[in-house]
């Protein structure tokens, strides 16, 4: 019965969001674009952030890979068409992550968070130089397409196929293997798990999901800049999206970024100059009361045994986690 | 490259090195000592330099004279907010200290800048732009002085973690927590008395780069990154290797600088990454 109720509700909201770009006007569709693009991120980002425990902080350079290589390929002397040109952006992504994730991903910690960062950083400025290819700062400008259906929609499409994915992943070898892996990666290895190919797969699974993004937000935003597609922000959007919605859940991403997006949105329509602090303020308070995210208030199942979210679990939560 | 160029360029690593060190000490005390990596530290170091800079702009006080006032003010900053923020999460997941002090660094650097925009400002003194010639080589009064101060304020911590009961309940804690609280250290307000050292010498830190460089409320973004690349090149856990990967960072990134200047940035990060992979425990550091 609940399980049906469940079906029902993810229906009529899947129902909903196919009739979202009738009902609302085209500016608020952008917002809700926006989300999406936000929640395929934060998907890609929890396969590695999430499930393997390993704190990516560079994965904007796949976004950025992915914007350049869509709109190099299309508007190159082949005029590749949209949909290939994005999936080459994809693949290219999942290359570089398998080459450089070999060596990086034995950092541990701290060490792997700056190494991913310093990759961000490093590509970010070959873009920036890299006259004769990228056009350098001045960046490259794609064909021009004004539907915003079509961006809602094929942002939309993968996201859905993306919480597919994810479930899928979370039930199987590699999904387990990838959680051994944060729990206790020597008893992982121990176990018999092959640590680092489960790991650049995880690492990988991330950077096509972020050059999805990226290719389809270049398209939208037609113009690509390295300040623009290789900022730090988009990491951080991703990471706090998954963190606030639940890292490791299949839904917590989508939710996560959800809930950012309207936020961030309401905030700053209502206080423009102080948008940025009140985020840092939503920030801290998420980190202090539900470290684990929101999949923990809504997650919970009572088939086993666990008891529905209560306020005062917030001030466990702080208590399980002070130094005294 | 000539000799008085190289000589130039010795001279500019040897005393940016110096206000480096001073940019991660406190960065490399919180890492080592708690786990932390304090992405704040560098709106830490911006607060110091408005500190300075407003009490020179208003009261007419010596840039040099103003550090102490930074330091005790984000010293106290700091103490409040490790006290009432940060270990309340502290056992949580690592990337819940880290995103926290991500808010937090996004909070300060906005508030900075909705209370004093964004206007780039510096502190001019009277003696700033003068300095003596050894040679062919310049070297700029202010920052000779920025190097002393950082020289003596390094010594200073070493000292005081070393020869202090705070000191030593500081390094105790860093070394074994539980064995620490067995012997009577009240962690949580060793632990904010670390925040808060290291929040006072990056209090330290802004003041002096007030006088050197133009600043404006994102300036300290980029130090924590610095100060971050020191703490690996060098390895955690001693004042001596923060200053030992000050300055391999501070030679890399001027002679980088003055061959390469458009790709100081990825070369700088390129090498950061490759010592990583090599040497996960730093150049100096034994290990993390």
């Amino acid at each position: 019965m609940k399980k049906a109720a469940a079906i029902a509700g993810f229906l009529a909201l899947l129902a909903l969001l196919v009739a979202l770009p009738r009902l609302v006007s085209s500016y608020k569709l952008l917002t809700y674009t926006r989300f999406l693009i936000l929640a395929l991120m934060a998907q890609g980002w929890n396969f590695i952030g999430g499930y393997t425990g390993y704190a990516a902080f560079g994965n904007v350079a796949y976004f950025g890979i992915g914007a350049y290589t869509t709109g190099l390929l299309m508007i190159g002397k082949w005029h590749v068409p949209f949909f290939p040109a994005l999936a080459a952006g994809a693949l290219l992504s999942a290359l570089v992550a398998i080459l450089l994730g070999l060596p990086i991903l034995r950092l541990k910690g701290h060490y792997f968070a700056i190494a991913t960062l310093g990759v961000a950083e490093a590509l970010s400025q070959v873009a920036d130089t890299w006259d004769s290819v990228t056009e350098g700062s001045t960046g490259i400008d794609l064909p021009l397409k004004t539907e915003g259906e079509f961006f809602y929609y094929t942002a939309l499409g993968f996201v859905i196929v993306g919480l597919l994915c994810t479930a899928a992943f979370s039930r199987s070898k590699l999904g387990n293997g990838c959680v051994a892996i944060r729990e206790d990666q020597d008893a992982a290895r121990m176990l018999g798990i092959n640590t680092t190919l489960f790991k650049v797969i995880a690492y990988a699974l991330s950077a096509v999901f972020a050059a999805l993004a990226g290719g389809l937000t270049a398209y939208q935003n037609i113009h690509v800049t390295p300040g623009d597609f290789f900022k730090i922000d988009y990491t951080l959007q991703m990471i706090i999206a998954t963190i606030i919605g639940g890292a490791g859940t299949v839904l917590g991403p989508v939710l996560g970024a959800a809930v950012f997006q309207l936020l961030s949105t309401y905030v700053w329509s209502k206080f423009l100059e102080l948008h940025p602090t009140i985020l840092g303020v939503i920030i801290v308070l998420f980190i202090v009361f539900l470290p684990r995210g929101l999949m923990t208030v809504l997650g919970r199942k009572r088939q086993r045994g666990e008891r529905p979210f209560r306020m005062s679990d917030l001030l466990a939560n702080v208590r399980a986690h002070r130094v005294t | 490259m000539g000799g008085a160029e190289l000589g130039q360029i010795f001279v500019n690593a040897v005393l940016l090195s110096g206000i480096l060190a001073l940019v991660a000490l406190g960065f490399s005390l919180v890492w080592g000592i708690m786990n932390i990596v304090n992405l704040a530290h560098g709106s830490f170091i911006v607060l110091g330099a408005y500190i300075t800079f407003f009490l020179h702009e208003l009261l007419g006080v010596d840039p040099f004279l103003s550090i102490p006032v930074a330091m005790v003010a984000l010293f106290t900053l700091g103490w409040g907010i490790q006290r009432g923020l940060i270990n309340q999460v502290i056992r949580a997941p690592l990337l819940a200290t880290f995103l926290l002090t991500f808010g937090l660094e996004i909070l300060i650097v906005n508030l900075i800048n909705y209370f004093f925009k964004a206007d780039v400002r510096s502190v001019t003194t009277a003696y700033s732009g003068t300095g003596f010639t050894l040679g062919s080589v310049r070297v700029p009064y202010i920052r000779l002085g920025a190097l002393g101060i950082s020289l003596v304020l390094v010594a200073l911590l070493a000292w005081y973690l070393r020869a202090t009961r705070v000191g030593r309940a500081i390094r105790a804690t860093g070394m074994d927590i539980d064995a620490a609280r067995l012997t009577g250290v009240k962690v949580a307000t060793i632990y904010a008395a670390t925040f808060a050292i290291g929040a006072g010498m990056a209090g330290a830190a802004g003041s002096l780069l007030s006088m050197i460089v133009p600043f404006d409320p994102t300036l300290g973004g980029g130090y924590t990154q610095r100060a971050f690349a020191i703490c690996v090149l060098g390895g955690l856990g001693n004042v001596a290797n923060v200053v030992i990967g000050a300055a391999i960072f501070a030679f890399v990134d001027v002679f980088v600088g003055a061959r390469l200047p458009s790709l100081s940035r990825a070369v700088t990060f390129a090498i950061l990454v490759l010592l990583l992979i090599l040497r996960p425990q730093g150049v100096a550091g034994k290990r993390v």
